[in-house]
């Protein structure tokens, strides 16, 4: 599978997880139609370099927007600062609710976990599946 | 006395898959006895084992977290909207 996304998503990813060092970034992308059609940048309430967590009133207030604009949760994204573009087992754990219930399918079974590493000079962004198992797969993607 | 809960579309299947509807409570522990009755079940998603909410689930009152309220004992009142959302939540190791 090939998984083709504008490249201004990416972007708009990288910048975001840039301006927000030494600290993981994270936000989300809704879309129609399996399409992405918006991204956004969400306030990571940890503050730490090494654990995001979302700020609940925008994730809300994301939602209702989706609901308003016919849109879907497309993908969540985060960084990390000094490790791979990988899920780490924290991320896979929390993918699940309750954190670490791998018996139950995960949160969102249909979205995509977004990985960012600034490790390196260049930014690297992968695109993962996060399934019931846990399972996790990597999306081969074509930024254009 | 009718309060208005939401439930984020991720935990919607506890509530079977109603995203919004109304219970009753005068405050959030008494709603969450009261919704119980409604889907049972749904206090132990909502609830650990010695009657405290799970570290990653958020609740609010209107646009305030409980945890700067008074937690399960957080008042509240008729028209109120409550949220139910897990964090989105991770890290790097």
């Amino acid at each position: 599978m090939l998984l083709k996304i504008e490249k201004k998503f990416k972007d708009f990813i990288i910048n975001h997880a840039k301006k927000t060092m030494p600290n993981e970034a994270c936000g989300i992308i809704h879309s129609i139609n399996a399409v992405p059609t918006s991204i956004y940048e969400v306030t990571n309430i940890a503050h730490s370099p090494y654990r995001y967590e979302m700020d609940g009133i925008e994730q809300l207030n994301l939602e209702k927007k989706r609901e308003k604009n016919g849109e879907d949760l497309f993908a969540i994204y985060h960084s990390h600062v000094a490790t791979k573009a990988e899920p780490s087992p924290t991320d896979v754990r929390m993918a699940f609710f309750p954190p670490g219930n791998f018996k139950t399918d995960p949160m969102f079974d249909s979205i995509y976990y977004i990985l960012i590493s600034l490790e390196h000079t260049e930014a690297d962004v992968r695109f993962f599946k996060i399934e019931k198992g846990p399972i996790v797969k990597e999306i081969d993607v074509l930024f254009n | 006395m009718t309060i208005n809960v939401r439930m984020a579309a991720v935990i919607q299947k506890i509530t079977n898959n109603q995203k919004e509807f109304v219970s009753e409570g005068s405050n959030i522990k008494d709603l969450i006895q009261n919704i119980e009755k409604e889907f049972p079940g749904f206090k132990n998603h909502i609830l650990t084992d010695s009657n405290e909410v799970h570290q990653f689930l958020n609740i609010y009152v209107n646009d305030e977290d409980i945890r700067f309220l008074s937690n399960l004992e957080t008042a509240i009142k008729d028209g109120d909207v409550i949220s139910f959302l897990p964090a989105l939540a991770g890290g790097s190791f």
